[in-house]
């Protein structure tokens, strides 16, 4: 029986419309910039630049508002390859890498580069071995992808366990993100700042779904991208006089090497990489930026490399995303380019935090104690810096300058002397990028809970479809507000605790699944519990046991779970029966290019004989 | 599981695609990631040199690498969309 395609043309006034939503921020920008000119006052001018657009991305939402499951779940798998990259490349970065990967290289400098080289080669990896198959496949979720692949309903709901960790970690990390920014600029507290950005992902993610998840997070890809680039643009024209950031940056290098040897930084040895990474709170700047491996020796760089790498290449996020193209080939071309973006955000990053760090260095080298720049003391009343001449030479040396990492980013635009409008901007793109990560890891989280838990466990399926997803969506949300009012949650680690949570248990599953004809249902439990098993123990007991100390830390435990995973995953397979006739007719049509999605044709058919069988019952009666 | 199972006959076309394409992508991966690797071990040595006043080894690192991985994409995408035109070329024929 041959079924039609389905017609899954993209808008053909998406340019347009996105071309209005940019022309707008901009427009946005050159106002407020002339009120500051005539004296509007700074909480007035935060405000309208953070909340008009918080405005436009609900309103985006709602005209994408949907209540067709396939829309739902899938945006209509008719998203246009660069719409689908902008949101792909918000989703691997997010605010994490906006503002604590940038942190990140201030403090290590060249041993941080490892995870904007994973985050790039882990888009490439999943462009090459998991979306175009993920895509003929065309489930609406990943544990459902693997559900189907192995005709098991336990393989399904194991995956969707294992699809907890990365992603809720993720989800906290980048809600945490958002509610710093916005409790740093707008007229609320921390808590309530959680609080209110948890319900406004949670009203885009219900609203309209996926659809809604893509098109506000195109969006906030765009005011991202913008704010991003204007700010530090700008800020290389006035160090530089050349305004291309990612190129100029290098005329720096002796400046600030020769800031760091007067505020008393001294080449480090390389140390464990457990503690190497900086953590939230405010510390000192210990590592010159270009000295190489100072921190991470050469094999701690790789592994971390690794982790971040894989784990990106199987983050349930962005592989969720694979559906929404309206052919393999233009998710193919999704994923290049959402690497495109990433790596132009990873080239821009150190950038950035070059520039901060010779500001910042030069800046209190020439300042007596006596007298800080004020922009130093504007940075110390947003509790982004803390400094003190502890031992009262009159000057301030590295060590007595607590930074937080978090607030390199932010305090940039404010180091460099620019307008208190650019500062502002800098803050709304880096919340821009965490709301459409947000939305994404949390739309993947409850689309799961609902489609691969609620409805293989309730046989009855008591709620209808939408209205499942729509209750785990509000669900998820309010956990995540109340875990993180209740925990204090590290960005950056709970960032790479879940890359290396997907890396040990997804990345060999779906490489088995997808790649291996032989591979069984038994075998990819096996490999996940294997996977899991590890990760788990280094998570509970690795610090506790003083692992962490010999090197055997969280990215070379996702490595050695990955590894012990696939091996898992493969003896296990050949130890067992051989995969089922249907399993391997399934494995085969996924792989081949041409011919439906089959999980659309799947749906069609059985809608068709439905219909056709409540037609045969009323010609009976 | 509402999923179907398709009817795949064209064996020997879809056998030598899937090997080809196994081939192109562990040959493309193993290339990117050896030339990281390499890089990461040889960026003392690297840094010798200098390239628009960035030390060779951290410009590798902090954006060679990035465009040499881009590049791979897209050169990956022309090969992969050869090969299942030549599948689908197959097919019709078939």
């Amino acid at each position: 029986m041959s079924v039609p395609s389905r017609l899954r043309t993209p808008n053909p006034h998406l340019g347009a419309y996105y071309g209005i939503v940019t022309s707008a921020f901009v427009s946005l920008i050159v106002l407020l910039a002339m009120f500051e000119q005539l004296g509007w006052s700074r909480p007035v001018l935060a405000q309208t630049m953070m909340i008009v657009p918080l405005a436009l991305y609900l309103l985006v939402a709602a005209g994408s508002r949907t209540r067709e499951p396939a829309d739902f779940f899938a945006s209509g798998r008719r998203v246009p390859p660069v719409y689908n990259g902008f949101v792909l490349a918000a989703v691997a970065i997010g605010g994490v890498g906006f503002l604590a990967y940038t942190g990140a290289v201030f403090f290590l400098g060249f041993d941080a580069l490892a995870i904007g080289l994973g985050w790039t080669f882990g888009m490439f990896a999943a462009g090459v071995l998991f979306t175009p198959y993920l895509r003929k496949a065309g489930s609406y979720t990943l544990p459902s992808f693997l559900g189907h692949r192995f005709r098991s309903r336990s393989v399904r709901i194991a995956a969707s366990v294992m699809q907890l960790p990365p992603t809720a970690l993720l989800l906290a990390a980048e809600i945490k993100i958002a509610a710093l920014i916005a409790s740093l600029f707008l007229p609320v507290s921390f808590s309530f700042g959680v609080v209110l950005v948890a319900a406004l992902i949670a009203t885009i993610a219900i609203l309209g779904g996926m659809r809604a998840v893509t098109w506000a997070g195109s969006a906030e890809f765009l005011v991202g991208a913008v704010g991003l680039v204007v700010v530090v643009t700008t800020v290389s024209v006035l160090l530089t006089n050349l305004p291309a950031p990612q190129l100029t940056y290098g005329e720096t290098f002796s400046a600030l090497h020769n800031a760091e040897i007067t505020a008393g930084l001294t080449p480090v040895q390389p140390g464990d990489l457990a503690t190497a990474l900086p953590g939230a709170a405010p510390l000192p700047t210990v590592k010159p930026f270009l000295q190489p491996f100072g921190i991470l020796a050469p094999m701690d760089f790789v592994a971390l490399f690794l982790c971040i790498a894989f784990g990106t290449a199987a983050l349930p996020s962005l592989l969720v995303r694979s559906g929404v193209t309206s052919s393999i080939a233009d998710q193919r071309r999704s994923t290049a380019w959402g690497l495109v973006f990433v790596a132009l955000f990873a080239m821009t990053a150190p950038a950035m935090a070059a520039f901060a760090k010779l500001i910042i260095f030069r800046d209190i080298a020439l300042s007596p104690a006596s007298s800080l720049p004020a922009w130093l003391v504007e940075l110390s009343d947003k509790h982004l810096l803390q400094v003190a001449d502890v031992n009262g030479d009159g000057a301030i040396s590295a060590a007595e300058l607590l930074i937080a990492r978090d607030g390199i980013t932010l305090a940039l635009p404010a180091a460099a002397g620019l307008p208190y409008v650019l500062i502002v901007l800098m803050a709304t793109a880096a919340l821009a990028i965490a709301l459409a990560a947000s939305a994404s890891h949390l739309f993947t989280l409850a689309a799961s809970l609902a489609e691969d838990l609620y409805r293989v466990i309730d046989r009855n399926q008591a709620l209808p479809r939408l209205v499942a997803a729509w209750a785990a969506i509000a669900a998820t949300a309010l956990a995540a507000a109340v875990f993180l009012v209740i925990a204090d949650v590290d960005p950056l680690m709970a960032a790479l605790m879940a890359f290396a949570f997907a890396a040990a248990t997804f990345f060999p599953a779906l490489l088995l699944a997808i790649w291996w004809r032989r591979c069984t249902k038994w075998g990819v439990t096996a490999a996940f519990a294997t996977g899991f098993a590890v990760m788990l123990f280094d998570a509970l007991f690795g610090a506790a046991l003083g692992i962490g100390k010999a090197g055997f830390t969280t990215s070379l435990a996702s490595l050695i779970g990955a590894i012990l995973a696939l091996a898992a995953g493969i003896a296990v397979s050949l130890y067992l029966p051989k995969p089922s006739q249907a399993e391997d007719l399934y494995r085969e049509e996924m792989r081949d290019p041409g011919g439906e999605t089959i999980y659309d044709r799947a749906q069609l058919r059985a809608a068709a004989a439905a219909a056709a069988s409540a037609a045969a019952a009323e010609h009976e009666l | 599981m509402t999923t179907e199972v398709p009817v795949v006959d064209d064996y020997p076309a879809r056998d030598r695609h899937q090997i080809q394409t196994l081939i192109l992508a562990a040959v493309i991966l193993v290339t990117v990631l050896s030339t990281v690797i390499l890089t990461v071990v040889s960026a003392l040595w690297f840094n010798r040199f200098g390239f628009l006043h960035f030390p060779i080894g951290f410009y590798l690192l902090s954006q060679g690498l990035l465009v040499f991985i881009v590049a791979m994409a897209f050169w990956f995408i022309r090969l992969q969309e050869r090969l299942d035109l030549a599948r689908s070329e197959s097919e019709g024929l078939g």
